[in-house]
């Protein structure tokens, strides 16, 4: 799709939506207008949980928590005769929403999965609890919140309902698609690989909680609105499951489906109505579609997607075959070593009484590819980990250019310009391409740059989902993407791992030319001494965490220690 | 305060029981079984009707209790069906929506008022220091040890815990070695549903006995459950009877109406926010 049809096409069906939900306002009889209101408020909620749920991967099972405070603040404002009106009440609501969303998403950063989903409904208990208690402000003496003139009847009041949310959905879109949105897709899939491409974690997680509760504030809000006032039966702990299990289902973090769910929230009790079924069977429905859903691993959303994708392939409208890779030229690139840029000295990592890396010198000069090797257990990945900052109580100094990394989180040191790459799979597979190399770049990179970038390293087009990629290609690109970021160092940590033998000839031609290319020094650390032979200029090797050699290749290959250290291996030495 | 707290230890004790279990499924079968205690009401709730019907009530009882075990098979056969790879997360969500199933189906079936249960264990047990303790708070804790002790022996002693072991570490290669994987998770399932079951009997005549408030049982329960990380028995029981005596200890304060029930929980997250702080990264390495 051409950058320039992304952009219009979000607005337009904004307009369209908002254009509809007037055709609804006006053509329906009364009763539908007001279910029209909530399917409408619902959808507002499901869009903020498939934020938190659907792209951050975490179960909060506390969503209409977050709602009851919307209408909470709402309400008290109204009792205590605030200044401003129903709107900027709403706001207000939707910004305390927001700091409940950010304090309930402080366990987030140490409690994950099913620990935190106990929490969420501990906490949506709790608040259950203390409402039936409290009751909202002016309830009981039946106080009612004043809607906004212009929007004063039901039929008004929907058609203001549906301005916010295009307004919210719009303003979502465009956080999924920015830097924030690929965060909160990446925390899901790895915490390491996000603050690997300089994102905070703690970021990620506490922003996806504070959008989403945001927007449950919003919703909770208009049902202020919409009612007059608020009963803490419909923030009950049992409808934030249902919303929960609603979410999975139709795949609420795609907005269109947040508004499928949003239509079914009231489509199937009152469909049941109709047929003179009791209402209770309702939530039977949910409960078996989230059984399917939740059993099948799909959802409403992906499937349908996924249905229209398909077809287009077949239709030969988007094909996405790898791209060629550039020419590749037999020479070597003239290594010219600069100023000392990457300074390790004496790197001491110990687990309990075992000392894994003691007192580890390594050097990476400007313009410069060194390797670094050793047998299995040397201590190769746990020197990554302390030099990118995932160890934060390793003893000596590491020091880029004339910048001191220690004691600074890995997103920090990403930021300052030492990248690395992982032995395991740390691409998000939920991302496109695209998305992933600007998500690490953490800078506007251009389609053309974009393109070249990718076809250098034969990688598929921006447009691909990574989903669709192999993992030995997602690995390259993992090496792409950083090498976007023009980082000053990059660490490459087994790249050739499940590369087929010309993968990891044409691999070993490109990584030669990174340094003069893109102006990175790069560090590899390598189990394959082919790779590490036609690459590096210069190779240290650890064997029981500390140096037992470093200097040249040939000399270091020819050492008699290191050939004794490979002794298992030496003939591929 | 004192006395407070001994009051809360007939709720302490359930949850004590329900969090045991939970420890139990999550270790033995992966999930973090959120239709625990739901599953038990649908069992009493049924028990009730069938009362009603003319049949004995022990017999009543015994035939909700079965019911139940075999509600509990029926979503442990979804799981080991369908599921049986998967993480613990997506095994744990499809029992939430089992858990809105089964309330609305006990809407449809028994209505939305609360039952009227005839006590199968009622009275004063003893008292101490002017304090009477019931006969149900006396049960629910026995229970709740018993249940403790008796799964640490079994699965430390017996053949069929060794199997159990084998199949939480390693179902495939427990499957290689001819264990009978899918009976063995099935009776789990089967066994904490009859245990629940027993105490949910036990105890809704004494307490609010609508089909939410039953169900959501399973809420402190796994907030005590988590304190023991889902790992261990004892700390499991502990944090079940602990949960209950705070909650009966804060609700002899006037002053904390309204924070009463958000103590217990803020003093978990607390606790296991110290007790992860190492836990920085979603992967070891």
């Amino acid at each position: 799709m051409p950058r320039a049809e992304i952009r219009w096409l979000p607005f337009a069906i904004g307009a369209a939506g908002i254009l509809a939900g007037w055709l609804v306002s006006v053509l329906l009889p009364g009763y539908l207008v007001f279910l029209a209101i909530t399917a409408v408020i619902a959808a507002l909620a499901l869009i903020g949980l498939g934020i938190v749920t659907g792209s951050a991967g975490m179960i909060a099972l506390c969503q209409l928590t977050f709602a009851a405070v919307g209408a909470w603040v709402v309400c008290l404002l109204n009792v205590t005769g605030a200044p401003g009106g129903f709107l900027a009440w709403l706001l207000v609501g939707a910004l305390a929403a927001g700091l409940a969303g950010v304090v309930l998403g402080l366990p987030a950063l140490r409690l994950r999965g099913v620990n935190l989903a106990v929490v969420t409904l501990g906490f949506a208990a709790a608040a259950d609890a203390i409402l039936l208690k409290t009751q909202f402000p002016g309830s009981l003496v039946g106080i009612r919140v004043p809607r906004p003139e212009l929007f004063a009847d039901d039929r008004a009041f929907l058609v203001l309902a549906v301005i916010v949310l295009v307004l919210v959905a719009l303003a979502v879109h465009l956080l999924q698609n920015s830097r924030w949105g690929s965060g909160w897709r990446s925390v899901a899939y790895s915490e390491r690989g996000t603050a690997a491409a300089g994102t905070s974690v703690r970021v990620a997680k506490i922003s996806a909680f504070a959008v989403s509760a945001t927007i449950a504030g919003l919703a909770g809000g208009l049902i202020a609105g919409q009612v007059g006032t608020a009963y803490p039966s419909a923030f009950s702990t049992l409808q934030s499951l249902a919303l929960y299990v609603l979410s999975i289902v139709s795949g609420s973090y795609l907005i269109e489906m947040a508004v499928v769910g949003g239509i079914l929230w009231v489509l199937i009790p009152e469909l049941l109505k109709r047929f003179g079924i009791p209402q209770d069977w309702g939530f039977v429905v949910f409960g078996v579609l989230g059984v399917q859903a939740l059993t099948t691993n799909s959802n409403l959303g992906q499937d349908l997607r996924d249905a229209v994708l398909r077809r287009r392939r077949r239709r030969g409208a988007e094909p996405a075959p790898a791209g060629p890779g550039e020419p590749e030229d037999a020479e070597d690139p003239a290594a010219t070593p600069g100023a000392p840029l990457l300074v390790v000295e004496g790197l001491t990592v110990r687990f309990g009484a075992l000392a894994a890396l003691d007192g580890v010198n390594l050097t990476v000069h400007e313009g410069e590819i060194v390797g670094l090797i050793g047998p299995n257990g040397a201590g190769k990945s746990t020197f990554v980990d302390a030099v990118s900052g995932f160890l934060p109580g390793h003893g000596g100094t590491v020091r880029l250019g004339s910048t001191l990394l220690d004691g600074l989180p890995p997103h920090r040191r990403a930021r300052a310009g030492l990248r690395r790459t992982f032995q395991q799979d740390r691409v998000p597979p939920s991302l496109t391409v695209g998305a992933y190399v600007r998500f690490l770049a953490r800078r506007p990179v251009p389609s053309d740059q974009l393109a070249d970038l990718l076809a250098f390293f034969g990688c598929p087009p921006a447009g691909a989902r990574i989903r669709d990629i192999d993992v030995g290609t997602r690995r390259i690109l993992e090496v792409a993407a950083a090498l976007a970021a023009a980082p000053r160092v990059l660490i490459l940590d087994e790249p050739a791992a499940g590369l087929s033998h010309e993968e990891h000839l044409a691999f070993g031609r490109r990584l030669r030319r990174v340094p003069a290319r893109f102006g990175t020094a790069l560090l590899v650390i390598e189990h394959d001494l082919d790779l590490v032979r036609t690459v590096c200029s210069r190779i240290t090797v650890l064997n029981f965490g500390a140096v037992l050699a470093d200097g040249t290749r040939d000399d270091v290959l020819r050492d008699p220690a290191v050939v004794a250290a490979y002794m298992g291996e030496t003939e591929l030495l | 305060m004192i006395q407070g707290a001994l009051a809360g230890l007939a709720a302490g004790g359930v949850y004590a029981v329900i969090a045991v279990c939970l420890t139990l499924m999550a270790q033995l079968v992966r999930v973090i079984n959120f239709s625990q205690a739901a599953i038990g009401m649908f069992g009493a709730f049924s028990a009730v009707a069938l009362a009603r019907l003319g049949l004995p009530q022990p017999l009543a009882v015994l035939a909700g209790i079965l019911i139940g075990a075999l509600l509990a098979a029926a979503v442990g056969a979804i799981l080991a069906t369908w599921l049986p790879e998967s993480g613990i997360s997506a095994r744990s969500a499809v029992t939430v929506a089992a858990l809105l199933l089964l309330i609305s189906m006990s809407y449809i079936l028994f209505g939305t008022k609360p039952q009227t249960f005839r006590a199968i264990v009622a009275g004063p047990a003893f008292t101490v220091g002017g304090v009477v303790v019931s006969q149900v708070t006396v049960v629910m804790v026995l229970l709740a040890v018993a249940v403790a002790v008796a799964a640490r022996l079994v699965l430390r002693r017996s053949r069929v815990g060794i199997q159990l072991r084998a199949i939480a570490d390693r179902p495939i290669a427990a499957e290689l070695l001819a264990v009978p994987v899918r009976r063995l998770v099935l009776a789990v399932w089967v066994a904490t549903a009859v245990i629940v079951g027993s105490a949910i009997a036990i105890v809704a005549p004494t307490q609010t006995s609508d089909a939410v408030s039953l169900s959501l049982l399973v809420i402190p329960a796994s907030a005590a459950a988590l304190i023991g990380g889902f790992r261990s028995l004892g700390l499991a029981l502990a944090g079940g009877l602990l949960l209950g005596a705070v909650q009966g200890a804060t609700a002899q304060f006037p002053a904390l109406v309204l924070a009463r029930d958000a103590i217990p929980l803020v003093l978990i997250v607390v606790f296991l926010l110290w007790n992860q702080r190492k836990e920085v990264w979603d992967a070891a390495r």
